[in-house]
Parts: structure tokens; C-alpha cells; sequence
């Protein structure tokens, strides 16, 4: 009779799992996988949300080799205005068939605009909501909207949001932390966020149409550069390509970079694929005044020579090292010295580097560290070694009484 | 279900009794002594015989008179007629004995040049005599009868097992007769110490069922449990070692196999060694090996024929694919309805390109996919060989490319459920590869309602179960659970056989000494002795 009892327990036990199962599944033809995600400025301080969903059946799956065939764009765009962002997902579902799914978005853009009214009230939900992914790049539309930024085509990429990835992984930044850096820098306590902008169409020249309304199927973009944000979270400032570079050299976000010099006394210049880039921020204090040594250092090989010298020759590597330092330690300064003057946000991250090199000196500075930052007396010191000089040590095309040894 | 199972059981137990009630199964005068008259003898054969046409009564009218009884296809007739009947009826009484009367003792000691021989007094071993391809003479004035082994039906040849195949390795199997099975075992180990005890199971079929085990390797309590479970049996009739199986394995509800059958002698052999307890049936190639653990159902023979690095390889190989052929399809679903931003961005879309247009929930799609490979699986086996060819046709149809094209199921569902096949193939052991093949069900259930969620929750249950599983005494999960660091050399790894110097502590007895340590080869070795 017990084990009639168990039995009857038993079988009254198993429809709660096939009862009240998760049946919150969702099949993968039921969901609008959205991959790319815009944020723009609305009328009435809303904010306008666009989404680049894919269409699954515009997808090639290969088997076919139609690659290339269909001329239809495997995405749409989708937007929806709110006082916030779920409001704005709420009216853009009205346009979806089905879920937004927003679990796989890889890239996030912010429109200038919306960019300079300042992102800190709207950037809670991309914290909070569990199916979102943390390793997701940010970037800003530079003379432009998010929303024209999405409908653009790239010649590359099926999903074209997808090709502003590689561009960023292509100047030497690691990607999928976007997002990540982002959020770490606003919430320190005086480092300030930067940001990648691009801008759409992949020739400069558009960039002096900028003020023109542009085609929204103008292919590609490009980036042009680094957004600085303020503590406000609001953009204050733009740093073009190369200083973007050296900021990220400064705060370690770099893996590779090319760096061009021209050798003092000699006819021509080298060129120089960095990698290994390491940087060392060092505070002092000299006569009551905050001083930052910031030790750059990176391995590199010579990949193009258009002077005369040896190569094989340690002298004239050393020549080259030194010429290389220079004109590494003057950009990286120049740069540091337009934002401490131009914009006095912390975007190099040295409030972080006092507070872990000295705890004591930061909390002495710390009320009034944007003042500090902006008198800060900077030097840079950068220190290249040359590793590989590529197969010949001079130029081929060279006579032998040309040659410099 | 539950209540019926009581009553199904509570009518065995009837049964049972019944049973006993009615043993032995033949006529009460089994026991009968025989008489002295060759004429109530026969009589009283020829009525337990009565209606069997395949007994012969051969009777030899000398004098005195007598009477041959055999089964007619358990002999060897021309062995009969050579040995026992020209004696009798043609030649002289030999030497010395001139002038006396044929007699029984004479006949065991002079006429009958049989090897195996024994004196019967009652009609019962008589009969059982005469059913175990003996013949039995009876002659007139004795009350007791000459049983003659004279075995000499037919018998397939030795051949290679079909379920187990090895690249490497002896190439001989069992066959159904249990005298060839047990020489085959006997000429690979030429010890005394091997020992083969026999025993008759079933009430009606009287099948001869051996133990073997090797006397100093066997673990003593393993034995005793055997002969003990064995002797409790009480069945009509033993057809195949399966029937002795679910009689005694540990735990009848487990999907997991606890007892080992194999067509191979070597890998018989290989056990007794490890101080396994062999059970051989007659009539059947399969023989029975325990205990089984877990690790057991994932060795091949030829693990031990190939060279230790090898094996160990494809030991990991191995042990992915049993892996895969548990969740691969459970995990698919799992991933594609409930965590969708687990699979890689670019996995995602091709999965929800080939998904677009299919009419049924991905896990309907796999479960029926599943099913039709189960029963392609099924058929090809059960079908004659002339249509087979039909089948793996047509089955390439319904788990293919065109189920695809017709937009039934999508392509991913086809690859899961064709990659899950050839793993489950990977499991050497036919019958723990079925355990497997079984669970991948439930899995597929849980997966389907609970996501994730469920499959974990499924592989705690299945954790659970395996932990508690015991065969024959010993942990179904060790050496791994409860951990033996010496014999985990044959688990995940294959050492070499010189480093694995000691049996299982678990299977063998006291004597645990394998390999004497120091066996390293190398160009070293050796020489500084000369």
C-alpha cells in the first residue's frame, strides 16, 4: 500500500514540471535578433531607439552558393521613440512581429547630438537587464544620427553594423570591451570616459558635406576618432585619429600601431609596425606641483626604409630608435597637453594611476582633481626597440656608394 | 501501472509455488530403482519416453539381452556403431572370459570403448542420461545401466563474433556449444588454478550453466555471491545467458547493464585475470562477466592490443562522443528555445536562416528525428539482408536532404541528430551503448521543458543513480568513485602494461600482485647485468 501511495504521489508530482515548466521558450524563427542598437536625441528630452534586426531568410546559408546574389540588405532598421529606452522598445515593438531579442547586440551607437545632451540618465538598462551582454562597443555617429548610421550599407559586411567592429579591431584596439571601459570609467571617481566615433561614408570628402543632409545609403564609414566625455557623461570633445591612438597608448588599449618618422639628418623616413605596447604612468609631487612620467614602451619592426642606411648596422638602429622615440614622445604630449587645456577631463586615466601608485597623494588631491589636472606638468618618455628589421638592411634599389653605414 | 506490477509479481510468487509443487517436471518414479529385468527396465523407459520419436530403443537380442536407449541427433551414430554395437554383437567375448555370460561389468570394462562412462541405477538418471547425449545400456539380470558419453550433434564452427570486431587481436568467438566455450577459455589459461564449476538451472530445459574464475585471483565474497544468486534461480528454462542476467543483477530498473556479456574469449579471459567471475550457458556464444562497472562499458578489446598511446587518444575520443551522444541534441534545444545568447552570433543566424519556414518547435523536430533514427536503427537490424539495402535508402531520404528540402525538419536538426548516431556508435559495449541510447529520451524531455535548467537537473538524477549503482557489491562508478589512484591507469588513460602492476582492489581478491614493478623497456635496461 506504501508503494502505491509513492506511485500516486509520483504521477501527481510529474505535471508540475510539464505544467508550469519554463515555458517562457522562445523557437529561433520567433525572436528579431538585433545586433546593432542606436540611441538618438527625440524631441521633448525622449530618446528615439533604432535597431538593426536581421532577416533570417536574407542570411546566406551557403548551400546554395548564392553568395552575393541576393542585392536585398539582410537587415532592417526599426526605431521607436519613449521617455526611455524600454518606453521606446515598447513603440518599436508595435512595428515587430516578433521579440526583440537583444541578447547577441554587438555594437551600441550614440548619435552626436545625443551624445552632447549627455547619456547618464539613459544608461541604467544596459546594466540591469540579464539578457544583455556586457561585451558590446559603443560608439559615437559623428555629424550624425545612430538611426541614419544603422540604414547605411557596408560593401564588407551582410550586417553592415558589424563592419565598424573590424574597423575598430583593425587600428589596434580590443574589442568587446567598449561597453566595459566605458561604465568602468564613468564610475571611477575622477577618470573620465572616451569613446570611438565614426562617421558615415568612407572618403574624407564627405566629411566637408557634413553639414548636408546625407543619403542614407551611402556606403560605409570610417573612424574618425575618439568622443571625450565629461564626469556629466556628456560629450565635450573630439580627438582626431592619431591623437586617439596616442590616448589609447596612454591608458594600455593599444595592441598595434604604425608610427612614421623622419630621421633628423638624413633624406627620407621609416616606418614602424609597434606591437607589444606597453605604457607606465608615474606620479610625483616636485615643488608642490603634480608631476606625471608616463613611460611608453613597444617593440616594433621596420617595415619600410626610405633613407639610405644600413640596417645591419647597430648605429643606425639606434638612430632610427631614438628618432622614433622622439616623435612618439612629441604627439603623445601634444595630445595630452589640447585635452588638459582644451577640455580638463581625465580621460587618460591618471586619477586611477595615483590612486593605485599613491593612495595618500590622491586623497590629498581629489576635491579638486580637475584643477590638479589641468596644471599637471606631463612628460613622456618613450622607449622603442626594434626587433625585426625585415629581409634586406639596406634598400635593394640602392648603388653600393649610396649606401650609408 | 504500479498495481499492476504488485499483482503481476504477487502472481509469480503463485507461480513459483506452483512450480515447486509440480518439481521435478517428470513422472513420479524417477527415483525408481531399475530392476533386474530388462523387460520392466524397458517398460519403464519406454513410459517416461512415451510420444518422444527421437528416442531410439535399440535392443540387441544376445544373451543376455541388450537394450540401447539415445536420442537420436545427440549422437555421434557412426561413433555408436563402431565402438559400442560391433563390439557387442560381432566380436568374441574376449579372451579369458570364454564361456561367461555378458555382463554389465563386462560390458563397461571391456566392450564399450567410450572414454566417459558411469553407472546409473534409477529410470531418473536414466533419462537424464540418455537427454544429455549419452546412451544408456541396459542389460538384462543388472539393475544398473551404463551411461555413454557419446556426444556428436552438430555444432556451428568457430567464427569472428559479429557484434565485437577488433582490428587487432584473436580472431575466434563463442559458439553454442558450452564444451567448445569453456576449451576455448581453458587454452588460453593452461592453470589448474582456473577452476569450472557446473551447475543445471531450469526446471524443464536442465541448461548446464559454468562458472569460471581462477582460484587466488578471484575476490572470495564476488564468488560466494554468484553461486549464491545462481542457486536461488527457479525458471522453466534457460534459452540465453540474458535469461541467468535479469535474474542476477543487482538493480533491475537501472538503465545501466551491471553484468558484462561478450562473444569473445580473450576478453574473458582478460577478466578472470582481473579476478572477474565468468558465467558461461550453454546453448548461447554470450557469456556473462562480473561484476561491471561504468568504465567497463567504454573499453574496447583492442585497447589493450594497441600501444598505450594510441589508446589512450582514442580512450578521449571515446569519451567525448559518449558524451555527445547523450546531450547533443538535448543541448541543442536547450540552447536554440531557451538561451539563445549562448550560441555564437554567427551560429545563430545560420540557425535561424535554415530554422525559417519549419512547422513544428525545435523540440518536436528533434524528438522526431530521433525517433525515425531509432527506428532506421531498428529495422536495419531486424530486417532480412536481402532488403536491407531498401532500408539504409530509404532512410537516407527520411534522416537527409530531402526531409530538408521539404522543409520538414531544418538542417542543423538533421546534423545533430547524424552526429548523436555515429557517437552512439562509438560505445564499444553494444549493451551500455543502449543505456545511453535510452537516456538521450528523458534528456531530451527535460531539455525541451526546463532548458538548461533540466539538463543539469537530469545529470544530478543520472549522477545520483550512478553513484548508488553496485554490481555484485562493487561501486558501479570505481575505480573513479570511490577513488582507487592505482587503477585509475585503465580508466581515462591507458598505461602502459608494464606500469600497471596491480589488479583492482575492488574486483580481485587477496593476490593483487600483477606485474612485478621494474619492467620499464629501454636500451639500458639489462645490461648492467652483463
Amino acid at each position: 500500500m506504501k508503494k502505491l501511495y509513492r506511485s500516486i504521489m509520483f504521477f501527481l508530482t510529474l505535471p508540475l514540471i510539464f505544467v508550469s515548466g519554463c515555458w517562457d521558450n522562445s523557437e529561433v524563427n520567433e525572436i528579431a535578433i538585433e545586433l546593432a542598437w542606436g540611441i538618438d536625441k527625440a524631441e521633448n528630452k525622449k530618446v528615439m531607439i533604432s535597431a538593426q534586426a536581421i532577416t533570417p531568410t536574407r542570411i546566406n546559408s551557403g548551400q546554395d552558393g548564392k553568395v552575393g546574389e541576393s542585392k536585398d540588405k539582410p537587415f532592417f532598421v526599426v526605431s521607436g521613440e519613449g521617455v526611455n529606452t524600454l518606453d521606446a522598445v515598447q513603440q518599436m515593438q508595435t512595428k515587430l512581429s516578433r521579440l526583440v531579442f537583444r541578447g547577441h547586440r554587438r555594437v551600441i551607437v550614440i548619435g552626436e547630438s545625443m551624445a552632447r545632451r549627455g547619456v547618464k540618465d539613459i544608461f541604467d538598462t544596459y546594466t540591469r537587464d540579464p539578457n544583455l551582454k556586457l561585451r558590446t562597443d559603443i560608439f559615437i555617429v559623428m555629424g550624425g544620427t545612430a538611426n541614419e548610421f544603422l540604414k547605411t550599407s557596408y560593401p564588407l559586411e551582410n550586417i553592415s553594423a558589424l563592419g565598424v567592429l573590424g574597423e575598430y579591431d583593425q587600428i589596434g584596439t580590443p574589442i568587446e570591451m567598449g561597453l566595459l571601459n566605458f561604465l568602468h570609467a564613468a564610475t571611477s571617481e575622477g577618470a573620465c570616459p572616451a569613446i570611438p566615433a565614426v562617421a558615415i561614408g568612407m572618403d574624407s570628402k564627405s566629411e566637408d558635406q557634413q553639414n548636408q543632409k546625407m543619403s542614407s545609403n551611402s556606403e560605409g564609414f570610417r573612424i574618425i576618432g575618439t568622443g571625450i566625455f565629461n564626469k556629466d557623461l556628456k560629450m565635450v570633445g573630439f580627438l582626431n585619429i592619431g591623437e586617439g591612438r596616442a590616448m589609447r597608448w596612454v591608458t594600455g588599449n593599444l595592441n598595434k600601431l604604425t608610427v612614421p618618422a623622419t630621421i633628423p639628418g638624413e633624406d627620407g623616413n621609416v616606418s614602424i609596425i609597434l606591437f607589444k605596447l606597453h605604457s607606465n604612468i608615474q606620479p610625483t609631487v616636485q615643488n608642490d606641483k603634480l608631476k606625471m612620467v608616463i613611460t611608453l614602451t613597444a617593440k616594433g619592426a621596420i617595415r619600410e626604409n626610405n633613407t639610405r642606411l644600413d640596417l645591419t648596422q647597430t648605429n643606425n638602429i639606434s638612430l632610427i630608435q631614438s628618432a622614433l622615440d622622439k616623435h612618439i614622445e612629441e604627439t603623445v604630449s601634444r595630445t595630452i597637453s589640447r585635452v588638459q587645456k582644451e577640455y580638463g577631463t581625465d580621460i587618460f586615466g591618471f586619477s586611477d594611476a595615483i590612486k593605485r601608485k599613491n593612495l595618500r597623494l590622491w586623497k590629498s588631491i581629489r576635491n579638486d582633481w580637475e584643477e590638479e589636472f589641468r596644471e599637471a606638468e606631463i612628460s613622456v618618455k618613450a622607449d622603442i626597440t626594434v626587433r625585426r628589421i625585415g629581409v634586406t638592411g639596406p634598400s635593394l634599389q640602392l648603388k653600393q656608394d649610396e649606401i650609408e653605414k | 501501472m504500479r498495481l499492476l506490477r504488485i499483482r503481476s509479481r504477487k502472481k509469480s510468487v503463485h507461480n513459483s509455488n506452483h512450480f515447486g509443487s509440480t518439481n521435478p517436471p517428470f513422472p513420479e518414479d524417477q527415483h525408481t530403482e531399475l530392476s533386474a529385468k530388462l523387460a520392466i527396465n524397458e517398460q519403464m523407459i519406454r513410459e517416461v519416453f512415451q510420444k518422444c520419436s527421437d528416442i531410439i530403443f535399440r535392443s540387441i537380442s544376445s544373451n543376455p539381452e541388450v537394450l540401447i536407449v539415445y536420442a537420436d541427433g545427440l549422437i555421434d551414430t557412426k561413433l555408436l556403431d563402431k565402438v559400442v554395437l560391433m563390439p557387442i554383437l560381432f566380436e568374441e567375448t574376449p579372451g579369458g572370459l570364454e564361456g561367461t555370460p555378458i555382463s554389465g561389468q563386462i560390458i563397461q570394462d571391456k566392450l564399450v570403448a567410450v572414454s566417459q562412462i558411469k553407472t546409473v541405477s534409477t529410470v531418473g538418471e536414466v533419462t537424464e542420461g540418455v537427454l544429455k547425449a549419452n546412451i544408456v545400456l541396459l542389460v538384462d539380470g543388472e539393475n544398473k545401466a551404463i551411461a555413454a558419453e557419446l556426444k556428436g550433434f552438430e555444432k556451428r564452427a568457430i567464427e569472428e563474433p559479429a557484434a565485437e570486431i577488433s582490428v587487432r587481436g584473436p580472431r575466434d568467438g563463442f559458439t553454442e556449444t558450452l564444451r567448445t566455450n569453456s576449451s576455448l577459455i581453458r587454452r588460453r589459461i593452461r592453470s589448474p588454478k582456473l577452476k569450472m564449476e557446473s551447475k543445471t538451472v531450469g526446471q524443464v530445459s536442465q541448461t548446464d550453466v559454468v562458472i569460471l574464475y581462477i582460484e587466488g585471483i578471484v575476490s572470495n565474497s564476488v564468488l560466494e555471491e554468484v553461486h549464491n544468486r545462481i542457486d536461488r534461480i527457479v525458471m522453466d528454462g534457460v534459452l540465453e545467458s540474458g535469461f541467468i542476467e535479469e535474474f542476477i543483477e543487482d538493480a533491475p530498473w537501472s538503465p545501466f547493464p551491471q553484468v558484462q556479456n561478450t562473444e569473445r574469449p580473450d576478453i574473458v579471459c582478460a577478466s578472470l585475470l582481473e579476478g572477474k567471475v565468468a558465467i558461461l550457458v550453454d546453448n548461447t556464444p554470450f557469456v556473462l562477466i562480473v561484476p561491471m562497472t561504468f568504465w567497463t562499458g567504454l573499453q574496447a578489446v583492442e585497447d589493450y592490443y594497441e600501444r598505450s598511446i594510441y589508446t589512450t587518444f582514442i580512450r578521449f575520443v571515446r569519451y567525448i562522443l559518449f558524451n555527445i551522444a547523450l546531450l547533443l541534441p538535448s543541448l541543442y534545444v536547450a540552447l536554440s528555445t531557451f538561451h539563445q545568447q549562448l550560441i555564437p552570433t554567427n551560429l545563430l543566424l545560420s540557425i535561424a536562416n535554415s530554422r525559417e519556414g519549419v512547422p513544428f518547435p525545435t523540440f518536436v523536430e528533434t524528438l522526431l528525428m530521433e525517433f525515425m533514427f531509432e527506428g532506421l536503427r531498428e529495422a536495419g537490424i531486424r530486417m532480412p539482408k536481402a532488403v536491407g539495402s531498401a532500408v539504409s535508402i530509404v532512410g537516407a531520404l527520411v534522416i537527409g536532404q530531402a526531409a530538408v528540402q521539404a522543409g520538414i525538419v531544418s538542417a542543423p536538426v538533421v546534423i545533430v541528430v547524424a552526429t548523436t548516431g555515429i557517437a552512439s556508435f562509438a560505445i564499444p559495449r553494444y549493451n551500455f551503448g543502449t543505456a545511453y541510447r535510452l537516456l538521450r529520451f528523458p534528456m531530451l524531455i527535460l531539455a525541451g521543458v526546463l532548458g538548461l535548467y533540466g539538463i543539469i537537473s537530469g545529470l544530478f538524477l543520472l549522477m545520483i543513480h550512478l553513484l548508488g549503482l553496485r554490481s555484485f557489491g562493487v561501486p558501479y562508478m570505481s575505480p573513479v568513485i570511490p577513488k582507487v589512484p592505482q587503477s585509475l591507469k585503465d580508466v581515462f588513460i591507458r598505461a602502459p602494461r608494464w606500469s600497471m602492476n596491480r589488479r583492482s582492489a575492488f574486483l580481485s581478491g587477496t593476490n593483487q600482485t600483477r606485474i612485478p614493478k621494474g619492467q620499464q623497456p629501454s636500451s639500458k635496461r639489462g645490461k648492467a647485468d652483463e
